[in-house]
């Protein structure tokens, strides 16, 4: 998906490169979260993905083309869920579908379901100010699995929800990737959350971004089973969890006391 | 917020009335203390500030037969409102979308913003002479001036609108597939309503202000013109019954323009 991808900007006439050499790829209906330091690029890996920011060299790919702007088989999800305050929650849910130019009929039945497996009944006609945060981005969830796209790319999408709300949702994400499963590319600065959530995860450093390291989750949550435990707090316990949070964070670290000073000299430049 | 019907009505009805009671006591002892300054002590002498009676003679006056300075008081009031409500219209309907195109399109600023510049600065009132040479003393030249002086807020207004809605917003209509169409009529228009609704509110206000005085400096009908004749006739009655209903009609279209904003956005609240 991701080949020899760059990205610099310019700053105060100053070229600040953000994305080193990154190649990954994304396998079919796999889960691929991204950590790393604040800065280190991630978002804008994501928005590449997206097509709302486009690498200065290197190439982003979905399937056999070439990513040269938004387009239907991918949806984002947002770290502030940007759902629209003017429309209610149904016509949030109902606006790709609206745009893509699908009847009346057939939406409201689509965002019927979603309201449905979301739990958002009896808020159809709210507006997305009455709701908590945690409704809320079950709306923008429901708005971008709406659309059917074969990716779906989040930005930190708990980042915003305070701690107990935030579990609840990463355990109501993986039930929905277990019965609806989507290609799907996941950034956090989250390292449990990477890890209980992701088939693999890659590592980034600090910046210029580069992959660190990417760790294959999917394995051992297969051998330890980790499925078979219904809340995050029991896989969260397990030793085999714990090794990969713990090696994960050592990963960062490291690479964190490296980059240091050079991260301070583009600051005071 | 969760429950907006059942608890906010009988709140908002006691505060309304609470507010009406408040509005009384403030006005009461006014015209109770006007009453006695002019008519029983006659601190104030009838030549500088008329008596409530002056006040309801002139009201007498104006509204029967012939009127005064050339009509009744309802063919004055809607001589004037109608100029208001031609200017204001003219204004906006040219004002707010220029201002929402400029706030869009950075060539659209460009090519604007320069001309904008030059001509803002200028009063509105100080094209009353050209509008008069142009236009004579009828109905153009003051919809010309309310224009001039109703355009402005309503423009920076709509423009500060489109500059402040979270880019976010605009993303996530994109990846959701809206087109450019779509993106103008369900995020850029609802996202400035607020703001533009301010430039509405500050465009009557102009229009109002801007109104009278062009009818003071040359008017053959009109409020503006009752107070300019009431004051070569020097007769003080009429001069405030002219302004308290410059006060009315303002205020009228004031709260017109406000039960029209909470129908136009009725997510905020």
């Amino acid at each position: 998906m991701f080949t020899n991808v760059k990205r610099s900007f310019r700053r105060r006439d100053q070229e600040v490169l953000a994305l080193d050499d990154v190649s990954f790829e994304v396998g079919e209906k796999e889960f691929v979260a991204i950590v790393g330091p604040s800065g280190c690029g991630k978002t804008t890996l994501l928005r590449m993905a997206a097509g709302l920011d486009f690498p200065t060299s290197g190439s982003v790919r979905v399937g056999d083309r070439e990513v040269s702007g938004p387009g239907p088989d991918r949806a984002v999800v947002f770290q502030q869920f940007a759902l629209f305050p003017w429309k209610t929650v149904e016509e949030n849910i109902a606006f790709g579908l609206r745009c893509r130019g699908i009847d009346a009929d057939a939406r409201s039945r689509i965002v019927a379901s979603y309201v449905e497996l979301m739990g958002l009944q009896g808020y159809e006609r709210a507006y997305p100010q009455q709701l908590s945060g945690g409704m809320q981005q079950r709306v923008a969830i429901a708005r971008s699995y709406a659309l059917d796209p074969d990716v779906l790319l989040m930005d930190e999408p708990f980042g915003a929800l305070d701690a107990q709300t935030r579990v609840v949702m990463q355990e109501e994400l993986i039930k929905l990737c277990r019965v609806n499963p989507r290609t799907a590319l996941f950034i956090t600065h989250s390292v449990e959350e990477a890890v209980y959530l992701a088939d693999r995860v890659v590592v980034l450093t600090r910046r210029p971004g580069r992959i660190r390291e990417i760790l294959d989750i999917a394995s051992v949550r297969r051998r330890e089973g980790w499925d078979t435990y219904e809340r995050i707090e029991e896989v969260m316990d397990l030793e085999s969890f714990v090794h990969l949070r713990t090696r994960i964070w050592r990963l960062l670290r490291e690479r964190q006391e490296d980059a240091a000073p050079a991260g301070i000299a583009v600051k005071s430049a | 917020m969760h429950d907006p019907k059942g608890a906010a009505a009988p709140a908002a009805s006691t505060g309304r009335l609470r507010r009406f009671r408040f509005a009384l006591a403030a006005i009461v002892p006014l015209l109770v203390l006007w009453y006695v300054l002019t008519s029983v002590t006659h601190t104030i002498s009838p030549g500088r500030f008329p008596s409530p009676n002056d006040v309801l003679q002139a009201a007498r006056q104006i509204s029967r037969g012939n009127g005064y300075a050339g009509g009744t008081l309802a063919a004055q009031v809607w001589q004037s409102s109608k100029l208001v409500l031609m200017g204001f219209a003219v204004a906006v309907g040219t004002g707010a979308p220029l201002g929402l195109l400029m706030g869009w399109s950075r060539r659209a600023e460009a090519l604007l913003n320069p001309a904008f510049l030059l001509v803002r600065p200028i009063p509105p009132l100080a094209w009353i002479p050209l509008a008069i040479l142009w236009f004579g003393l009828g109905d153009g030249a003051k919809i010309f001036v309310i224009w001039f002086a109703a355009f402005v807020p309503a423009l920076i207004n709509s423009y500060t609108g489109v500059r402040n809605i979270d880019p976010t917003l605009v993303a996530a209509a994109r990846v959701h597939g809206a087109s450019r169409l779509q993106l103008v009529t369900h995020v850029l228009i609802p996202g400035s309503m607020p703001m533009i609704f301010t430039g509405l509110r500050l465009s009557m206000q102009a229009s109002w202000t801007t109104l009278v005085a062009a009818e003071l400096v040359g008017a053959i009908f009109g409020l503006g013109h009752v107070l300019i004749v009431a004051s070569l006739d020097i007769y003080p009655g009429m001069i405030l019954y002219a302004m308290v209903w410059v006060g009315i009609m303002g205020a009228l279209m004031t709260k017109a323009l406000a039960l029209l904003e909470r129908r136009a956005i009725p997510w905020r609240g």
